[in-house]
């Protein structure tokens, strides 16, 4: 079985102080680590897990500059047979949906049965780019995936909804899933695989390699442009829910129905 | 002239952090701690990612690396923690001397277990009476037939409830001069009999290390295990110290490193006087001062790692650096406790482990006065 | 006129929280924009939802289908595309829930509509919207609008936008034919499981309660227990209850415990030290009871109780119990 990983190098913010830089439109980014996204971490450990048991191979993809050479190497130190960097400068400011196109258009040069994405990125969170990958290539899918098993040609996928409840779905291959965080627990890189990797090249393919149109990428082939950051309002702290202890109570049932707090 | 890690260098360190972040169990490792406990589940999954021994070439089990990408493990490691990433960097101490200067039979017996996580070595020089003076042991071996006999006492030996096998420092011919050409090194299981170790404890800091006591008395080992020629043991260990004092230069770096990792991180949360820490400019120039020191110790200790892989021991840099280190990692985690005021005081808060972890740094394999007496042996040579 | 469309969720026979807030968010944005609110209900015999609909709405689009039983991000996208291809609303709002991040990026690209997801403001300007969205895990908010023109797909987060009380509409039902035939699909919808309970590792649970000094003494663990076990969470603390044994170390929470990260996490009588937020500020929701209006907690949690946590608990797990009947 072939398969297909879409990956997002990110800076890790979770622990950060972020500021805003001079222009407004982007993060300072000086002293922030940078990572494969988590939700990729899952998606790449499903696909080795699928390949160790299936056999066939894994091909990471992921739109980048050259730093993204580093979370490819480590999907291919992971485990990922090949790694393919897609890189132009009119890729720039795309936006998910001409981020899509671009992988979109990679995937349709290479063989596969399965393709399997983050379910979101850490630093953009649009949710989208996978589920838009699988239309452009006509493709099933399945998004927020916890559990994956394989039959006959099949999956049967748990996806995650909210308030603990899972829903089972069948896709036929070929298909696309976007991989929730916590379907597995992603191997630690090891030192026989950094060797590996040390003799592996990574593929650049670029707009005229895909057969793209500038236009069709970047700002241009966007959905949404970024007009500027500004930071959330800090210390506006805590909604407070005043009443009767009665009335209390019941927001409180309302707010945990919501947020998936009650089993 | 290029101050970069390359790439494969970069993967390792990330790798090691990675992995360390990801096995840190603060209340696990404050109990081993507290308990004397070497930390074994991590030692086996690090050996099983091929962390341990990646200086030794794959003949032997290790993955071929050189001593550079050995100490950027170390270092990683002990900056997440400096209790484990010590006692798993000393895991394989002394086996470079067999590396170095064994037999292929001998590497191939006892290195490749190593790597595996399934041996500890250990090496034996310092005596009771003689500390980081190894010029006259006064642990004999005399040699009977086939076997050598061993007779005599080591003391605070790294690893010694720990270790499968010992490389130890022994006399065999007490009449040489200069006393140091009669020495030579000789490959000792445990459990052999005559051999005593007793663990010596409790000590301020490196408590998920073992450190002991070794009596021997009328240990007898085929002469098989004579790590390379007779005359040379005093040559042998001090180059095995040339090589192995940039690994604990690392250890120190890290723990350093470790240690204002800590500090910053407190410095940016908490508040005095409604103000953060690091908004007030005496903390301010703490850090600045305690980064530019772990820095300078990163540089002189990579320098002793790269020239080590390209051209060779020198013992000076070697000395330098491991000093050095030493001393940053003592100076920065006790800075990082003055930063944490009372709660630095308080093992909960780690400061404190590592502070104490970073004293032996100036005290095993070789005082901060013995790396002096080598740095200026080079600067000035023999003196008359 | 400009029609603005909501496309209503519902699952298991309920209509979900998300519906309400996008025709709240929906009736203001048709207001400022002299426009008409429609929603569009897809599913089988979910006439009573339209019926519920209808206060809120001018239209209520009604598709039945046997087919649309069980949600199915392959019918959804069928059935929209040819209503939303017909009907061309100017801006269409699904949520950005399990259901919308499954089909809404796949129809997007089906109608060629440009698609703002995940927003968590958005207000008419000159002919299109500003919209916000948080990025980096919300640690930064991102202005941004869109590049391409009308017809607008837009998904909204849930609970970002409040439901508002407005004067009913009373609009009609309209019923619309569905287009699905017996075609094969490539996607099947099998069950609903409820996710395994797991054991009692509080970074794994999806609630936490967590008690602090408030608690006061040993004896007042179970009542907190108890509203835990209320909810199906888990119960966590913060230092000083460990420092008295109240609880074990396993439940603490903190820089020296655990980081957790549940969905909820419900904080009883924890003033809120940063040692303790820097171990459960990650949550996704943070509701904090605590007696002092001023406790640093009411900055970090989403929805805060200022009270007796005595007096508020029990009544709350009361409530609970009674509402979940």
């Amino acid at each position: 079985m072939n398969i297909i990983v879409c990956i997002k190098r990110v800076p890790d913010t979770a622990d950060a102080d972020l500021a805003i830089d001079r222009s407004g439109r982007d993060i300072e980014k000086t002293g922030l680590a940078f990572d494969l996204n988590e939700w990729d971490s899952y998606a790449i450990e499903e696909a080795i897990l699928l390949k160790e048991r299936f056999g066939g191979t894994v091909t990471v993809l992921s739109m980048g500059g050259e730093d993204t050479n580093e979370s490819l190497r480590k999907c291919l130190a992971m485990g990922a047979d090949e790694a393919i960097r897609l890189t132009d400068p009119a890729f720039s400011g795309s936006d998910g949906f001409a981020t899509a196109k671009v992988l979109a258009q990679a995937i349709r040069r290479l063989p596969y049965d399965l393709i399997l994405t983050g379910t979101q990125a850490e630093d953009d969170g649009f949710g989208e780019v996978g589920v838009m990958v699988a239309r452009l290539l006509g493709l099933s899918h399945v998004a927020i995936v916890t559990r994956v098993e394989m039959e006959d040609g099949k999956i049967r996928a748990h996806r995650e909804l909210e308030g603990g409840l899972e829903e089972v779905v069948e896709v036929k291959l070929p298909a696309l899933l976007t991989i929730q965080t916590g379907i597995n627990e992603p191997r630690y890189v090891s030192i026989m695989g950094i060797r590996k990797v040390a003799k592996k090249e990574i593929k650049v393919w670029g707009l005229s390699d895909l057969g793209l149109k500038e236009e069709e990428v970047g700002l241009k082939g966007s959905d949404i442009g970024l007009e500027r950051l500004f930071l959330p309002l800090v210390g506006e702290g805590a909604q407070i829910l005043e009443g009767k202890p009665e009335e209390v109570a019941a927001k409180v049932f309302e707010i945990l129905k919501d947020k998936g707090g009650l089993v | 002239m290029d101050f970069e890690l390359t790439e494969e260098q970069r993967d390792i360190q990330k790798a090691a952090r990675e992995f360390m972040e990801g096995e840190y169990d603060k209340e696990k490792i404050l109990r081993w701690e507290k308990e004397h406990a070497f930390p074994f589940e991590i030692w086996k999954k690090a050996a099983k990612l091929g962390f341990i021994g990646i200086h030794f070439p794959e003949d032997y089990g290790g993955q071929g690396y050189g001593v550079m990408e050995n100490i950027l493990i170390v270092e990683e490691f002990c900056r997440k923690d400096s209790g484990v990433g010590v006692a798993l960097s000393l895991t394989d101490f002394s086996s470079e001397v067999i590396l170095r200067f064994g037999s292929e039979e001998q590497k191939k017996r006892y290195l490749p277990p190593i790597t595996r996580g399934e041996s500890i070595s250990g090496g034996a020089y310092t005596e009771p009476n003689h500390g980081s003076d190894i010029t006259l042991m006064s642990t004999t071996a005399v040699r009977e037939g086939d076997f050598f006999v061993i007779n005599g006492t080591k003391t605070f030996i790294t690893n010694g409830s720990l270790a499968d096998f010992f490389v130890v420092l022994c006399q065999t011919d007490p009449q040489a001069r200069p006393t140091y050409r009669g020495q030579c090194t000789i490959l000792v299981e445990k459990g052999v009999k005559g051999l005593e170790v007793s663990e010596i404890t409790p000590k301020m800091g490196i408590r998920m290390t073992s450190t002991a006591e070794l009596s021997f008395s009328d240990v007898r080992v085929p002469v098989s295990n004579l790590i390379g020629e007779e005359k040379k043991g005093f040559y042998q260990v001090l180059e095995f110290f040339d090589e192995s004092r940039i690994e604990i230069a690392a250890q120190a770096l890290g723990i350093a490193q470790g240690a204002f990792d800590r500090a910053l991180d407190y410095a940016r949360q908490r508040e005095q006087f409604g103000r953060k820490l690091v908004e007030f400019q005496i903390t301010q120039h703490k850090l600045a001062d305690m980064a530019t020191k772990v820095e300078t110790a990163r540089l002189l200790t990579y320098k002793a790692a790269w020239n080590f892989d390209h051209k060779g021991i020198d013992p000076k840099l070697t000395s330098m650096a491991k000093m050095f280190s030493a001393k940053v990692a003592v100076e920065v985690a006790d800075e990082a406790i003055q930063i944490f005021g009372g709660y630095g005081y308080i093992t909960e808060y780690e400061v404190e482990r590592f502070y104490r972890d970073a004293k032996i740094m100036e005290i095993y394999e070789g005082t901060k006065e013995i790396q002096k007496n080598t740095i200026a042996s080079a600067l000035i040579g023999k003196l008359k | 006129m400009k029609e603005i469309m909501v496309v209503a969720e519902h699952r298991r026979g309920e209509l979900r929280d998300i519906t309400w807030e996008m025709l709240s968010k929906g009736r203001s944005l048709a207001e400022a924009m002299e426009g008409t609110l429609s929603v569009v209900l897809l599913g089988k015999g979910v006439k009573p939802f339209a019926e519920a609909l209808r206060s809120k709405a001018h239209r209520v689009y009604l598709i039945e289908d046997d087919r649309l039983e069980f949600y199915n991000s392959e019918t959804y996208e069928r059935v929209l595309f040819q209503f939303l291809s017909e009907k061309k609303p100017f801006l269409t709002l699904i949520g950005h829930t399990a259901q919308g991040m499954d089909f809404v990026p796949a129809l997007a690209i089906r109608l060629g509509w440009p698609l703002a997801t995940d927003c968590i403001g958005i207000e008419p300007k000159d002919d299109s919207f500003t919209l916000i969205r948080q990025i980096y895990g919300g640690k930064i908010n991102a202005e941004v609008s869109f590049v391409r023109k009308a017809p607008y797909l837009v998904t909204l987060r849930s609970g970002a936008f409040s439901v508002e009380e407005k004067k009913p509409i009373e609009g009609e039902i309209v019923t619309t034919s569905s287009p699905l035939s017996d075609e094969v699909l490539g996607r099947r919808f099998i069950e609903y499981v409820e996710a395994s309970v797991g054991e009692v590792d509080i970074t794994q649970a999806d609630i936490l309660v967590a008690v602090g000094r408030g608690i006061k003494d040993a004896e007042n663990i179970p009542l907190v227990k108890e509203f835990a076990d209320s909810i199906g969470g888990a119960l966590a603390c913060s230092r000083p209850v460990v420092d008295k044994k109240w609880l074990p170390k396993s439940c603490q929470v903190g820089t020296s415990g655990k980081t957790v990260k549940p969905k909820v996490y419900i904080a009883i009588g924890i003033s809120g030290a940063f040692q303790h937020v820097a171990g459960m500020k990650g949550s996704g929701t943070i509701i904090a009871i605590n007696k002092d209006p001023k406790a640093p907690i009411f900055s970090v949690a989403h929805y805060g109780i200022v009270g007796d946590l005595f007096k508020i608990v029990p009544v709350i797990k009361d409530k609970i119990k009674e509402m979940k009947k």
